[in-house]
């Protein structure tokens, strides 16, 4: 946008009479160019679905879950993650004997998913497009 | 010149002994024998205190402290605030993540969810080229004015035809997805609290086994950003389960990411343009501001530059003693 088409904006913002806008043309030049575009690049192309390939064979790894599990061993969470092991070895204890009211760990899982969701966020929004 | 500057200061100080008999009087007045004793002002204003403090901390202990009534877990893990860009006061919507993000919409969720307030052509720009639209809806049948007959006879989509939706009715919908319904997606991320961090929480958020000890209902799946931890919905993306045409490598949170992006756009398609008109406005009216200061600089220049002199009178003797 050069600096008239700025000022121009700004001018018919504040004339709000000015001008009625209709759809834009579709790009037609455009895409007759990309079709010659791509038949001189057929070779290229082989090479990228190549590559491509390659890719799919390599195995994807959310790093969600690679971030989160890291954060669930952090200092950070150490005292989340300590209360929710905890948890899990009384209640997995406890239904052998299977007497009394039942506990769950619910609630100490959702403090170490708080904590180690909140470390991962920053970190994954980097990594991610 | 002397005698009159004389003068003057003997006025000042006839001014100034004025006011202090003045002040003096009044002093007088006060300590008379209506005084009250300091001890019942203090015993007043701290009764007064005590008042105030009182009545304060009963307020809080009525309406002060929030009731839960729920459980965390029927409550919900609440979603962790993620840095979306998009949600930046000066930042657009990825147009590309948006157009990865429409096509996992169509690869996936659209089987079971529909998106009734979307028309093909509000696509056209944002998300797709006209050409590709024209092409989507010519994909799909719609219902055409009755013919001659009065039947009405199928005919190809058009760009301002919607996006169809994958069940006849909720009944249909309700009746394939074990009784559960698919809420439509236009608006979700307006229709739920934390938006686009619970929508993007709750599509990653399964965990691979629930936590020891959680009820899970028959035909529920545990996940802990849904109230009650039980959704009917299970986990529906996985690790590349769609291919990018852009080749960004699809994992499950990078296509939560742009779905979510793209449900933020079907819910505010304004958005842009809403942001752009906000700074249309800002850059106006400081334009606006700027020229007040200087018409006000104009305005005033005669006052500004105005010198006021006082050029007292001659004093004659005659007249004044
Ligand atoms: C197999 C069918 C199916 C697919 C595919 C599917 N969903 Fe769902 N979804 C459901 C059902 C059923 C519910 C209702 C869950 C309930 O009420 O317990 C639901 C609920 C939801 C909700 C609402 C949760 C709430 O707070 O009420 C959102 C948001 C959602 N789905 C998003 C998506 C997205 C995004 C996709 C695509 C990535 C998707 N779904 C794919 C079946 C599906």
């Amino acid at each position: 946008m050069g600096v008239w088409d700025v000022i121009n904006d700004l001018v018919e913002a504040a004339t709000p009479w000015g001008i009625a806008e209709a759809e834009a043309p579709p790009a037609e030049e455009k895409a007759e160019a990309k079709d010659e575009g791509s038949k001189s690049d057929d070779a290229e192309e082989e090479e990228a679905e190549e590559a491509e390939e390659e890719e799919e064979e390599e195995e994807l790894e959310d790093p969600k879950e690679k971030f989160e599990e890291e954060c669930r061993n952090s200092k950070q969470c150490a005292p989340a993650k300590h209360h929710f092991d905890e948890c899990v070895e009384r209640v997995t204890n406890a239904s052998d004997d299977d007497e009394g009211e039942k506990e769950d760990c619910v609630e100490e899982f959702f403090h170490l998913a708080h904590c180690a969701t909140q470390c991962a966020a920053p970190k994954l929004w980097a990594v991610l497009k | 010149m002397l005698a009159r500057s004389s003068l003057r200061s003997m006025r000042i100080l006839n001014g100034a002994r004025n006011g202090t008999t003045a002040v003096a009087k009044r002093s007088i007045s006060s300590s008379g024998p209506s005084i009250e004793s300091p001890m019942k002002l203090n015993m007043a204003a701290a009764a007064s205190t005590a008042l105030a403090i009182g009545s304060v901390a009963w307020y809080y202990h009525l309406y002060g402290p929030t009731a839960h009534a729920g459980s965390p877990a029927e409550e919900g893990l609440h979603a962790t605030k993620y840095p979306w860009v998009h949600e930046q006061w000066f930042k657009t919507f990825d147009h590309q993540a948006l157009r990865r993000g429409f096509q996992v919409y169509r690869e996936v969720c659209m089987a079971c969810h529909s998106l009734t307030r979307i028309p093909y052509r509000s696509l056209v720009g944002t998300v797709l080229t006209v050409d590709e639209a024209k092409a989507m809806a010519e994909e799909n049948e719609y219902d055409s004015e009755p013919n001659d007959e009065g039947e009405i006879e199928k005919r190809p989509g058009k760009l301002s035809d919607y996006i169809p939706a994958p069940y006849k009715n909720d009944e249909a919908a309700r009746a394939a997805n074990n009784g559960a319904l698919p809420p439509d997606l236009s608006l979700i991320i307006k229709g739920r609290h934390g938006g686009c961090d619970y929508v993007f929480s709750l599509l990653t958020g399964y965990p691979d086994e629930p936590p020891a000890g959680a009820q899970v209902g028959a035909g529920l799946n545990f996940n802990p950003y849904f109230p009650g931890t039980g959704i009917a919905m299970a986990r529906v993306l996985y690790d590349g389960l769609v291919e990018y045409e852009d080749e960004t490598p699809a994992t499950t949170s990078q296509m939560a990411k742009d779905v979510v992006e793209f449900l933020n756009w079907a819910a505010e398609p304004e958005m842009d343009d809403r942001k752009r008109m906000g700074m249309k406005v800002l850059a106006v009216t400081s334009v606006l501001f700027a020229l007040s200061v200087w018409v006000k600089r104009y305005k005033w220049a005669s006052l500004k530059s105005r010198k006021i002199v006082y050029d007292p009178p001659k004093v004659s003797n005659k007249t004044r003693n």
